[in-house]
């Protein structure tokens, strides 16, 4: 049996702008090298500012993400107020290094704007809840060493945000169409101060 | 502590049995230094994070907080160092508020040797510990496994022999302030430079009786030169399918994205859809 | 061998099963139903490790079943699969996990929408227009590929589900034995009448 990261496939990737952020991931569900599914995203809302990119095991995917929904909506009544990325970003790790020694086998990745300052802020993960700080971008799921490359050469400084949605959207695309187990579409997120686009992307269907 | 959590425990073992390889955690390939000068002592690290052979954070921080007084670098696991160093600082916090009196390095040392030694190495965590308490200046190393040394020069971590033969070359007794620091960020870089599991920037930080300075990328050999060309994309380069546009205004105190299409009444379970 | 097929239409879901009961190379049993009603309007077919399947199918349908006195009103087939999935995900982490594969058809009682998710063992949810488990997939997803469409009528189904069964009889080693086959309507559950007999010949 393969790794429990590399069973069901997925990519996701997180990029700073000037005053945005973007979040984006690929559709595909599979079990090794059946496709399942071309309509599972990986990037979910948890505030007005606040997204999770969760790739890794499928069912993990799931339990993680209904996990976090649970407790952003306990901090929100307990704290009568919405949760910030950076508060959320040490939730998460410290979730996650709970399961230090039976971890949850997920790569999560944080993107956002600070509720105050609007200052963007992108944060990644390992399984056990390192918090990797970037401030430049994040990449997680089968298509990493991809992403890397792509992101290293493509990104830079203070993109506006619809240079920022081609960046990263290019970006994901290109990696994932050299990783077998990803892509079959893509979500991106741009978010911005007062507005959040979501965009489906035309992707390669094998 | 209030522990760890093992529901997952028995899944993973059993997937483990089957020939599952366990996650990579980021590790901190890392090269930590300290060394004790006349009135106070230096500790460094580098800034390098990985995760196997991929370089995960280019500027990482390893130098850690425990006290306005003693600060800790951590190789190993990333994930133990930052929780280990976070969990005994809040102990010696506590402790400390308790007593009235000032932490000192040997308490907090042994807090990390105790709970390491609990551990049974598990905990992935290489610290080296340093500070200036009432008792005088002070640094160790302290081992996953729970043994420590008391030295006045030490380094951990995967370059920690490129960083000793600096030490072991250039050290001598007596050093100044600007002599320690020296001979620390060259350790550092010598790490750097020979060990792949180091790399980016040194991080250095100053501890004396009366204040500690952190000199976060004291030096920066490997800053990346400016790109001669853009990779800028023409905007209306991607593909879209399909675009949703959510202004603030109309955005509320949603928990998901507006997606759940209820036509008739009921069916809504999510408290904020 | 066991195979689960389920097919979303204009206004139905389809879910069939294979009739053989095996336990190892022998059938036990050739009008077996691995399928059972959870309410009105939501039907779950299942296959996996023997005992484990109708152990953890049942206490679904006694759940769903509860619920719906409790409350005088019907878990939708969204809820009942976020349900589903929560146990078989809570298993998954226990010290002998259910090994349980799952397809769950249903029609939404308001909105009429049909519905199918598919689970594995592993606790892993896809909301799917079509879907198989086993070996089926490998023979049957290429084929519902080709000739699916939303908009398909009931009749349309059960002729696609045909071709199907036609290939898994051309293709698997072992005979099946047939299939259960039921359809979910907003007016219900209702059994549909299915060929077993017809002979496939192989290439």
């Amino acid at each position: 049996m393969s790794s429990p990261f590399s069973i069901n496939g997925g990519a996701c990737v997180a990029m700073v702008g000037k005053d945005c952020v973007a979040i984006a991931c690929d559709l595909r569900l599979g079990l090794q090298a059946l496709t399942v599914s071309n309509n599972f995203p990986k990037v979910f809302q948890y505030g007005e500012h606040v997204f999770l990119g969760l790739t890794g095991l499928a069912t993990d995917v799931a339990t993680v993400s209904d996990l976090f929904r649970y407790k952003v909506n306990m901090y929100r009544l307990r704290e009568e107020r919405a949760i910030a990325p950076r508060t959320f970003a040490n939730l998460v790790s410290s979730s996650l290094y709970e399961r230090r020694f039976g971890p949850y086998f997920v790569s999560p990745v944080v993107a956002g704007l600070d509720p105050k300052t609007g200052e963007p802020f992108i944060c990644g993960f390992d399984s056990i809840g390192c918090i990797d700080f970037a401030k430049d971008f994040i990449v997680s799921g089968t298509a990493s060493d991809q992403l890397f490359g792509m992101c290293e050469s493509l990104w830079e400084p203070n993109l506006p945000a619809e240079d920022l949605f081609e960046t990263i959207s290019q970006a994901l695309l290109n990696a994932v169409d050299r990783d077998a187990l990803s892509g079959w579409g893509a979500h991106v997120y741009i978010i911005e101060k007062d507005k959040v686009t979501k965009r489906l992307l035309k992707g390669r269907q094998d | 502590m209030p522990g760890f959590d093992f529901s997952n425990y028995n899944r993973n073992a059993a997937l483990h049995a089957r020939g599952v390889p366990l996650p990579k955690a980021t590790s901190t390939g890392t090269t930590i230094v300290g060394c004790i000068y006349d009135g106070g002592v230096v500790i460094a690290a580098d800034t390098r994070a990985t995760s196997g052979p991929i370089v995960a954070d280019k500027n990482c921080e390893k130098l850690h907080y425990i006290s306005p007084n003693i600060w800790c670098a951590g190789a190993g696991t990333a994930a133990d160092t930052e929780f280990t160093t976070a969990l005994i600082s809040s102990q010696l916090e506590l402790h400390s508020l308790s007593t009235g009196r000032k932490p000192r390095v040997v308490t907090c040392m042994t807090l990390l040797k105790q709970h390491l030694f609990r551990y049974q190495g598990y905990i992935g965590a290489y610290l080296v510990v340093a500070g200036v308490d009432p008792t005088g200046t002070h640094l160790f190393t302290v081992h996953a496994h729970g043994s420590t040394d008391k030295l006045p020069y030490v380094t951990m971590g995967s370059g920690s022999l490129a960083a000793m033969s600096v030490f072991e070359t250039q050290w001598r007794p007596n050093l100044t302030q600007e002599d320690a620091v020296k001979l620390c960020s060259d350790a550092i870089l010598s790490g750097i430079f020979n060990d792949l599991g180091s790399g980016s920037n040194v991080d250095v930080a100053i501890i004396t009786k009366e204040k500690t300075t952190l000199k976060r990328n004291y030096i920066k050999p490997n800053e990346r030169t400016q790109k001669l060309k853009s990779y800028k994309f023409a905007r209306g380069t991607t593909n879209v399918l399909n675009e949703k546009i959510i202004h603030k205004a109309d955005l509320g105190n949603f928990v998901t994205v507006e997606e759940i299409s209820v036509t008739g009444p009921g069916d809504k379970m999510e408290v904020d859809a | 061998m066991e195979v689960l097929l389920g097919i979303t239409g204009k206004d139905f879901t389809l879910i069939a099963a294979s009739k053989a009961a095996m336990r190892g190379a022998t059938v036990l049993k050739a009008s077996d139903d691995k399928t059972r009603h959870l309410n009105k309007h939501t039907l779950m077919a299942f296959s996996g490790e023997a005992g484990d399947t109708v152990q953890f199918a049942e206490y679904i349908q006694a759940n769903a079943q509860l619920y719906s006195m409790r409350n005088e009103t019907d878990l939708s087939p969204s809820a009942l699969a976020n349900f589903v999935r929560g146990e078989l995900a809570s298993s998954l982490r226990s010290r002998k996990p259910y090994n349980v594969n799952l397809l769950l058809g249903g029609v939404d009682p308001i909105t009429h929408k049909p519905s199918l998710y598919w689970l594995d063992y592993l606790a892993s949810l896809a909301s799917l227009p079509y879907a198989a488990h086993g070996y089926a997939q490998y023979y049957c997803l290429s084929i519902l590929d080709k000739h699916h469409h939303p908009d398909i009528t009931l009749h349309q189904g059960i002729k696609i589900l045909n071709m199907c069964t036609d290939e898994l009889k051309r293709r698997l080693p072992i005979d099946f034995k047939g299939m259960t086959v039921k359809a979910v309507t907003k007016d219900g559950i209702i059994d549909i009448e299915f060929d077993d007999d017809k002979v496939v010949k192989s290439a």
